[in-house]
C-alpha cells in the first residue's frame, strides 16, 4: 500500500469516481460567479501543491522556489498572448516548457545540494526571479506588470463566465493528477521515494540519484508553468508581486497541511485552505487567528499532515514522540 | 582474469593515510572474509570499491574495467553491490519495494513509459515482482510473510537482511558486506552464514568485513587482513588464525602494554 494509498488506480476508482462526480457536479451548488471563483482558485492551487509535492513530498528535495515557477509560467503566456497573439492552446504548453527548461537548468546547477542549502538557492533563485520580472522592463514591462491577456478561446468560442473556467481548471486537474499518479506509482516514483529515504544507499542500490532528481524537478515545475499559464489567462493580468516568496508559502503550507509524500495530501490541502478564509470570512479580523490555529493544530496534533505519510515529518522537542514498537525485538 | 583486482590503492584523509598500498584480488564464486582492529581501513576500503570513496592512488579493476573514477550507482550497474555498516533501510518503503528498487536497473521504464503505460510496461512489472519475491525467499520466512510492512516496523535483525535483499535484487556478482551480524545472536549468525553460503552458491562472490570470528572463519574460503591501513596478512582461515603479525595487530606485541 504505502506509496500507493489512495492514489488513482483501479483500487481506488470509487473514491476518485466520486471525487470527480462531485466536481462535475459542483456548479450546480455554487450559482454564484464568486463561489465560483473561490473553486477555480482551488483547482489551481491543487495543480501547484501537488507538482510541489513530486520534489517535496516524494522526493525529499526541499524547493522553496515554486512561486517563481508559477510566475514564469504565467509570463510566458502572457507575453506570448499579448505579443504574438498566440491562443490558450499554444500558451499552456509552451509555458510548462519554459518553466520546465528553467527548472531543468536550475536543477543542474544547484542539486548538488541537498537539504537546507538546496532551500537557501531556491529561495535566493525565488528573489532572484522577482527582481529580474520587476527590472527587466522590455519584456515584462515591470512594475506595470502586462494587463489585456486574452481569455481562451475555443474554435471562436471565448471563455468568459467562471463557470467555463471552473471546467477548464478541473480538465487540467484531471490531467495533472493522471499524469503525476502514473509517475508515482511507477519504477521512477519509487525511485523518487528511494532517494527521499536514503540517498546513499539509493546510489548503491544503483539509482542515478542525480538524474532522478532532476526529473523530479522538472516534472514539479512544468505543473507550475501549466498553472501559471492559465492563472494569466483567467486574470488576465499578470505582475511580479503575485508570484513572490510568500505565494511560495502559501502552496507549501497546503502541501504540509495537506500532508507530504501522500497524493490525496495537496489535494486536501488545497482545498481546504482555499475554502477556509471564505467560509470564515464572517469573522472579520479574527480570520486570520483562525487560519493561524488551525494550522498550529496540524502541526501539534497530525504533523505529518492530514493524509500524509507517518514518521515524514519527525517533531523534535517539545513535539517529540516516542518512536512506534519495532515488530519484534526478541529473536 | 581475476573478478576483482585491487592494486597499490591508497586513501588519505589529511594527514592520516587510511589506505595505504593494498593490493589483492577476488576470484570468482568465492567467500573472502576482511578483517582488521577498529580503524584499520576496512570500510574505507569498500567506500572506495563501491564508489563512495575516490582513491588517491592505485587502480582497481572489476571484471577488467577500471573503476576508480566511477560513481556508485555505476559500479552498483556493473555488478558490485554494497550493504552498510550502519542500517540503511528505506524507512518509509515496504519490504517488497526495498527489493523492486534493487531491481530497477533491470527494468527500462522512464517517464514517458510510466506516463503511457504500455502492456510491456504492465508486463516489465509483473516479472520484477515475481523476480523480487523469489529473491525474499532466500531469507526462510523471515521477509516473506512481511512483503507489505514498511522497513521501520521490522526488527534489527530483519532490517539487515532486508538490505541484503535489497543488494541482491542488483543481480551482482561481487556483494559486498559490511557487518552483517552486528547486533544479531548467534542464532541469526549462523542464519546470516548460511545466507552467504547460498549466495556464493548461486555464483556469487562474496567479500564480507565481520567482527565475529567465528562467523568469519566458519563463512570464509580465503581472508584479508588490514590494519593501519596496509594488508598485513592474506590466506587460508587456518593460515590467518596461526599468522603471528595477525595475532599480533590483534592482540597487541608481547610484552606491550594492552
Amino acid at each position: 500500500m504505502a506509496l500507493h494509498a489512495f492514489v488513482p488506480r483501479r483500487e481506488n476508482r470509487l473514491l476518485w469516481g466520486g471525487a470527480l462526480g462531485v466536481a462535475l457536479l459542483l456548479p450546480l451548488a455554487l450559482r454564484s460567479e464568486y463561489l465560483l471563483s473561490i473553486a477555480v482558485q482551488a483547482g489551481i492551487y491543487v495543480i501547484l501543491a501537488s507538482s510541489l509535492n513530486v520534489t517535496n513530498g516524494y522526493t525529499g528535495l526541499f524547493s522553496f522556489g515554486h512561486a517563481a515557477f508559477y510566475g514564469i509560467g504565467a509570463y510566458t503566456a502572457a507575453i506570448l498572448a499579448t505579443r504574438l497573439g498566440w491562443s490558450f492552446t499554444l500558451t499552456l504548453p509552451a509555458a510548462g516548457l519554459v518553466a520546465g527548461l528553467i527548472g531543468a537548468a536550475l536543477a543542474l546547477i544547484t542539486l548538488r545540494l541537498s537539504g537546507i542549502f538546496l532551500a537557501l538557492v531556491t529561495i535566493g533563485f525565488q528573489e532572484i526571479t522577482f527582481l529580474v520580472t520587476l527590472n527587466w522592463i522590455g519584456l515584462t514591462r515591470g512594475p506595470m506588470g502586462i494587463p489585456g491577456v486574452p481569455p481562451p478561446a475555443l474554435g471562436g468560442f471565448e471563455l468568459r463566465g467562471n463557470i467555463g473556467f471552473y471546467y477548464l481548471i478541473l480538465a487540467l486537474d484531471v490531467l495533472t493528477l493522471f499524469v503525476l499518479a502514473r509517475v508515482v506509482t511507477s519504477r521512477v516514483g519509487r525511485a523518487f521515494v528511494a532517494i527521499r529515504e536514503d540517498e546513499l544507499a539509493a546510489q548503491a542500490s544503483g539509482l542515478p540519484t542525480f538524474k532522478l532528481k532532476v526529473l523530479a524537478f522538472v516534472i514539479a515545475t512544468f505543473f507550475a508553468g501549466l498553472a501559471g499559464a492559465f492563472f494569466a489567462h483567467h486574470a488576465r493580468f499578470v505582475s511580479a508581486d503575485s508570484f513572490r516568496l510568500d505565494e511560495t508559502f502559501v502552496i507549501l503550507t497546503m502541501l504540509i497541511v495537506g500532508g507530504l509524500g501522500s497524493f490525496l495530501g495537496p489535494i486536501i490541502g488545497a482545498v481546504a485552505l482555499v475554502v477556509l478564509p471564505e467560509i470564515s470570512r464572517f469573522l472579520a479580523e479574527y480570520r486570520g487567528v483562525v487560519y493561524g490555529l488551525v494550522l498550529i493544530a496540524v502541526i501539534l496534533f497530525r504533523p505529518e499532515g492530514v493524509a500524509g505519510v507517518p514518521g515524514i515529518i519527525q517533531p523534535r522537542g517539545l513535539l517529540a514522540r516516542p518512536a512506534p514498537p519495532a515488530e519484534d525485538l526478541a529473536p | 582474469m581475476s573478478l576483482l583486482e585491487v592494486s597499490g590503492l591508497g586513501v588519505a584523509f589529511g594527514g592520516l593515510a587510511a589506505l595505504k598500498n593494498v593490493s589483492f584480488s577476488l576470484e570468482d564464486h568465492e567467500i573472502v572474509g576482511l578483517i582488521g582492529p577498529n580503524g584499520a581501513g576496512k570500510t574505507t576500503l569498500f567506500n572506495c570499491l563501491s564508489g563512495f570513496q575516490a582513491p588517491d592512488q592505485g587502480t582497481m579493476r572489476f571484471r577488467g574495467e577500471p573503476m576508480e573514477r566511477r560513481a556508485p550507482y555505476e559500479i552498483a550497474a556493473r555488478g558490485l553491490a554494497r550493504t552498510f555498516q550502519t542500517s540503511r533501510v528505506f524507512k518509509r518503503m515496504t519490504v517488497l519495494e526495498h527489493v523492486l528498487v534493487g531491481l530497477h536497473r533491470h527494468q527500462r521504464a522512464g517517464f514517458w513509459a510510466a506516463v503511457a503505460r504500455p502492456r510491456w510496461v504492465a508486463d516489465e512489472e509483473r516479472t520484477a515482482r515475481a523476480r523480487g519475491i523469489a529473491l525474499l525467499g532466500l531469507f526462510e520466512d523471515r521477509l516473506l510473510p512481511r512483503l507489505d510492512d514498511f522497513a521501520d516496523s521490522l526488527s534489527y535483525a530483519n532490517r539487515r537482511r532486508l538490505e541484503i535483499a535489497r543488494a541482491l535484487a542488483t543481480e551482482p556478482t561481487l556483494l559486498l558486506l559490511d557487518e552483517p551480524t552486528a547486533g544479531m545472536n548467534p542464532h541469526e549468525s549462523a542464519g546470516i552464514v548460511r545466507l552467504i553460503q547460498a549466495i556464493r552458491d548461486r555464483g556469487i562472490t562474496v567479500f564480507l568485513i565481520e567482527h565475529d570470528m567465528k562467523v568469519i572463519m566458519n563463512a570464509s574460503d580465503r581472508i584479508v587482513v588490514l590494519d593501519h591501513g596496509e594488508k598485513i596478512a592474506e590466506g587460508r582461515p587456518e593460515e590467518i588464525r596461526r599468522n603471528p603479525d595477525v595475532v599480533s595487530a590483534y592482540m597487541g606485541h608481547r610484552g606491550a602494554r594492552a
